[in-house]
């Protein structure tokens, strides 16, 4: 049987040897970035795990508003929809865009039922995930707006393109919406941020 | 005459038929290459877990295969195939 200082030696070596090759793998430019060339499945996966957790973690205390089916939170959340998400995330009826194509990784298509509940696609539409092209809208739009986006996106795969269509249309002007926003801050001076 | 102008017309009608099926997939562009070998695959790594994703993983995994073996329009059905289990 062997003592345990024995395995020292194996174990600083072995480390050794990781650290090695981590560094050669960082530094050489060996991994390739391109958008155009995916990464190897296990890559995928170990990046796709911390982002589903990541976002499972972050959204578990935040607090979901009863009113998502309003019918007027769902129109709002249209128009800023279509301005903001249908070109990289399309809509019911909508072909692929040059920007769909060639995002990396592919941005979900929203009209396709999702497993995220209204807490996470709110945490992802607020806060944003790195390297992904999936900006952080909480920078420029308040929970409130951002609430109709998320209740706009529940309904989206419920939508035929003419209803989708009728939908944005008849949607307040993201302008207009952003000038209200704008407005209430002045007034209001804080809310609660989740 | 009657009989040449019904033969002509038959030959037309024939004529047209590959380019009204090729006009049905105008949306897929399957060209057996890397860089539609490599967009596909990010769809696929794009899909929920599910009989699509396994239908479109298969075979992507055959399309290259056959591009392997020069085999190109072997592999730009396969390619085609692929990119219709991505849609579903």
């Amino acid at each position: 049987m062997r003592s345990a200082s024995s395995l020292w030696g194996p174990l600083v070596g072995a480390l050794l040897a990781f650290a090695i090759v981590g560094f050669a793998v960082v530094y050489s430019g060996l991994y390739n970035i391109a958008a155009d060339v995916p990464h190897t499945q296990p890559v995928y996966w170990l990046l796709e795990t911390v982002r589903d957790h990541s976002v499972e973690a972050r959204a578990r205390d935040i607090v979901v508003p009863n009113d998502l089916n309003d019918p007027t939170r769902i129109s709002k959340g249209a128009g800023q929809y279509a301005d903001m998400c249908s070109a990289c995330h399309l809509a019911p009826g909508m072909k692929r865009t040059e920007i769909s194509q060639g995002l990396y990784p592919r941005a979900p298509e929203l009209r396709r039922k999702t497993n995220l509940t209204p807490a996470e696609q709110f945490w992802v539409v607020k806060h944003g995930i790195k390297m992904t092209g999936m900006p952080a809208w909480g920078v420029t739009h308040d929970d409130d707006l951002l609430w109709d986006m998320v209740a706009f996106i529940r309904k989206l795969p419920e939508l035929t393109s003419e209803q989708y269509e009728t939908l944005v249309k008849n949607a307040p002007k993201h302008e207009e919406m952003m000038q209200k926003m704008e407005m209430d801050h002045d007034h209001e001076h804080g809310g609660e941020h989740q | 005459m009657r009989h040449a102008s019904l033969l002509l017309l038959l030959v037309a009608c024939l004529a047209g038929v590959p380019l009204t099926l090729a006009l049905g997939h105008e949306g897929h562009h399957a060209e057996c290459n890397d860089t539609t070998i490599n967009a596909v695959k990010a769809d696929i790594q794009a899909m929920s877990k599910g009989e699509a994703k396994t239908t479109a993983t298969k075979e992507m995994e055959t399309a290259q295969q056959l591009m392997a073996k020069d085999d190109m329009e072997g592999c730009k059905s396969h390619i085609h195939s692929a990119m219709e289990a991505t849609e579903q």
